[in-house]
């Protein structure tokens, strides 16, 4: 069986590593497991993995130290925090330390390789043409010709809009904290004014969305920020 | 000159001066010594004789015995007093009449010009004697006053050093009992309803301190025995403090009362300080513990979800097999969702210490919670009215959103299966309103208000869905931490709306925030 990619697991219990080690495995995946933060940076510099499994809560440097230092040398490693609590200020941090989802323990499988691939898809699309175009669903992003289409017809979005929907397309399937967008998208100088963001949130699922009130594409990932749908969602009223 | 007699004067007996003062002045002597007018009056006769042998053994002439006697009356009236240097002085002038008035030895006056000179002695003796009495009382109230504030001065000083972790109205009764030197201090701390005295024969003083705080008045004991002053924190009277003792002054009543009170207040916001810090420590722990809780039976459902799910994707068991995992990978769910539900109950347990409050847009909250359920509410349609846009709430988020997940989980599980549910908000006299609306069977009356008590499930639902029995006991207690409250209205045909109402923020920062949330 090929491999569906390299993935290290860092988690101080060793039950846990002992699951995730074999269930991973029988997905198909190459898998290492480390117990603390510091075997976990040791381990990284030797081998080139895909994706990391990093549990936040560990003794020691703990998981958001261990990954502000891992995505320091490794910017292209998916990490995927492993968090007990849930609390959105241990994700928020997390996302700030440069991870690039999180999920809460304990978690289906299924949710957990779907994270698993959005990570690896990610650290595929930085190496791709940023101008590529984007289609997920019946959305379709044009960025040369700043163009976005809903099932062929063309959408009409301001440059706000386009630069908003732009960069969660193009993270589609990976959350993106409130700050971030706004720093992204409106400037360094941005980063509390949430009420705005939500606002342009708002236009855009208006403008794409069958039914705004129940978006399909634009996810909110309560009280952290946005997540692009990552596969096509679920044929409800979709004319495709 | 006569401004500080008045100073001395106001000092001696306060502002109701001129009767009072005099009566000051008698008491101070009074308790000097009961013989002293008489011992004085033997002084200056003693003195009168020695000056009498002295100026008739030097043959002095009237003139200069005369002169020799004032200086004695006047040192009498400087040392003793006006009453002792008019006896004196009477002595005086009868010796001056009888061994320096020609014809000498004799009470006979002989030349009327004599007359004239005895009577101006005496006069002249009495009035300078008067005069050098007050000077030395005027003296001697300065004196007294300067020793007054400084023992102010020490009082307010070692108010400060008090020990705050002692009975802070024990110390200070002992304080100024110690530098005023008073015979009985009664300190009534109303907030405690609690009496603090020490000294003797305090009993009444206890019953003046109160007195004085019921009437909201300065008082004064029965023949003057005591004063009594009310103590204030900010305007509002907070106890009293009644004190007796020779060494007292009326008018230091106020400084002590107000230096008492302000020992008072600095005790009072230590010892909120200090509650604080324990409520805080106490939140640090709870906090700790339920995060070691929440770890160590988070790790086993993990590891038992990963197996159970991990088995049903590896695609390799038989059918049978797959109904076990199945069963595994549920009720390990269901175990997670109870335990979670446990640990955010006792949380907002413990919450009641310290909320952390922040201006909250309702629509977002409604967003945020709407997304937590998202896998829950597939394929159901959710309606939020418009109304929740505009409306700003202050509170703590995770709370809220915990709170409003469990009406939107409750709606979910026990409405009509794929009926729509809708949640709105709006605005009341005193009151921002959630409701979250479901068709479905209604919820009996005699259950309406037990279902949010915490375990309680109403019969019928107990067989229609899994659940814990706390969702809806969290949403009350996550109400009322924030001094709101939850109900519900459930009727056949109209359905079930469950309600959660929290108490209107301050209208300028909801204004404020209106005005941001329309402009952008």
């Amino acid at each position: 069986m090929p491999s569906h990619g390299k993935v290290l697991i860092v988690d101080d219990e060793i039950s846990i590593r002992r699951a995730l080690h074999n269930t991973l495995h029988g997905m198909g995946f190459d898998v290492d497991d480390a117990s603390t933060g510091e075997a976990a940076l040791q381990l990284v510099r030797e081998v080139a993995y895909d994706v990391m499994l990093l549990d936040i809560n560990m003794p020691g440097i703990g998981g958001i130290r261990a990954c502000r230092e891992i995505r320091r040398s490794q910017p292209r490693l998916g990490i995927l925090m492993l968090t007990v609590r849930d609390s959105e200020e241990d994700k928020v941090a997390a996302l700030d330390a440069g991870a690039d989802d999180y999920i809460t323990k304990p978690f289906n499988i299924r949710e957990l390789a779907a994270r698993i691939r959005a990570a690896l898809r990610r650290s595929f699309i930085s190496r791709a043409d940023p101008d590529a175009v984007v289609r997920i669903g019946n959305i379709e992003l044009d960025p040369p010709r700043r163009l976005v289409r809903k099932g062929g017809e063309p959408v009409h979005l301001t440059p706000k809009e386009f630069d908003l929907l732009h960069y969660l397309m193009a993270h589609a399937g990976l959350p993106i904290t409130h700050a971030r967008l706004l720093h992204v998208v409106w400037g360094p100088e941005y980063g509390g004014e949430l009420e705005y963001l939500r606002t342009f949130v708002r236009q855009l699922r208006k403008k794409l969305e069958d039914d705004p009130a129940d978006p399909a594409y634009l996810l909110t990932d309560s009280h952290i920020g946005y997540r692009f749908a990552e596969a096509k969602p679920e044929p409800v009223g979709e004319n495709a | 000159m006569d401004g500080k007699a008045e100073v001395a004067a106001g000092l001696v007996a306060g502002s109701s001066a001129g009767i009072k003062a005099h009566s000051r002045v008698s008491y101070w002597k009074a308790v000097q010594s009961r013989f002293g007018i008489l011992r004085g009056c033997l002084a200056g006769a003693a003195a009168v004789a020695l000056m009498t042998f002295v100026a008739f053994r030097l043959n002095l002439n009237l003139s200069t015995a005369g002169f020799l006697y004032l200086v004695t009356v006047v040192m009498i009236a400087v040392v003793w007093g006006f009453w002792e240097a008019s006896v004196t002085s009477l002595i005086a002038v009868n010796c001056l009449n009888y061994f320096f008035v020609p014809p000498v030895l004799t009470w006979v006056v002989a030349d009327p010009q004599n007359w004239i000179a005895l009577a101006t002695f005496e006069i002249t003796a009495l009035t300078v004697s008067r005069l050098s009495t007050r000077v030395k009382g005027q003296a001697m109230a300065e004196a007294r006053q300067r020793a007054q504030v400084e023992k102010l001065y020490e009082l307010s000083r070692r108010i400060l050093l008090l020990d705050r972790r002692q009975n802070i109205g024990a110390q200070i009764v002992a304080l100024i009992q110690e530098i005023f030197q008073t015979e009985s201090v009664a300190l009534f701390d109303a907030t405690l309803a609690h009496l603090d005295v020490t000294g003797s024969e305090a009993g009444d003083l206890e019953v003046l301190a109160r007195d004085a705080y019921l009437l909201d008045r300065p008082l004064e004991g029965a023949g003057g025995r005591g004063w009594a002053h009310v103590l204030r924190l900010g305007s509002k009277p907070a106890g009293a403090i009644a004190l007796r003792g020779p060494q007292l002054d009326r008018l230091a009543m106020e400084p002590i009362a107000s230096l008492a009170a302000i020992a008072l207040e600095r005790a009072r916001s230590f010892e909120k300080e200090s509650r604080a810090e324990a409520g805080r420590q106490t939140e640090q722990l709870r906090t700790a513990v339920l995060d070691a809780l929440a770890h160590a039976f988070k790790t086993p459902l993990t590891v038992i979800r990963t197996a159970s799910s991990g088995l049903l994707e590896g695609g390799r068991l038989s059918s049978d097999d797959v109904e076990l995992a199945s069963l595994i990978d549920e009720q390990a769910e269901h175990l997670n969702r109870l335990t979670s539900k446990l640990l955010q109950m006792a949380r907002i347990d413990a919450a009641e210490v310290r909320l952390r409050r922040e201006r909250l847009s309702v629509l977002a909250l409604i967003e945020n919670v709407l997304a937590r359920y998202r896998e829950q509410l597939h394929g159901r349609r959710v309606s939020v009215s418009d109304d929740a846009s505009r409306l700003e709430v202050h509170g703590d988020r995770e709370m809220l959103t915990m709170a409003l997940g469990q009406f939107i989980d409750n709606a979910s599980r026990y409405s009509t299966p794929a009926s729509p549910i809708s949640v709105a908000a709006e605005e009341t006299l005193g009151e921002i309103i959630v409701t979250v609306h479901n068709e479905g069977p209604p919820i009996r009356p005699a259950d309406r208000e037990r279902i949010f008590e915490r375990f309680y499930r109403a019969e019928e639902s107990r067989h229609r869905a899994p659940g814990t029995g706390l969702g809806l006991s969290i949403a009350k207690k996550a109400a009322e931490a924030h001094g709101g409250r939850t109900w519900v209205v459930s009727e056949e045909r109209a359905g079930t709306t469950f309600f959660f109402a929290l108490p209107r923020g301050i209208r300028r920062q909801f204004d404020a925030v209106a005005r941001q949330g329309s402009d952008s």
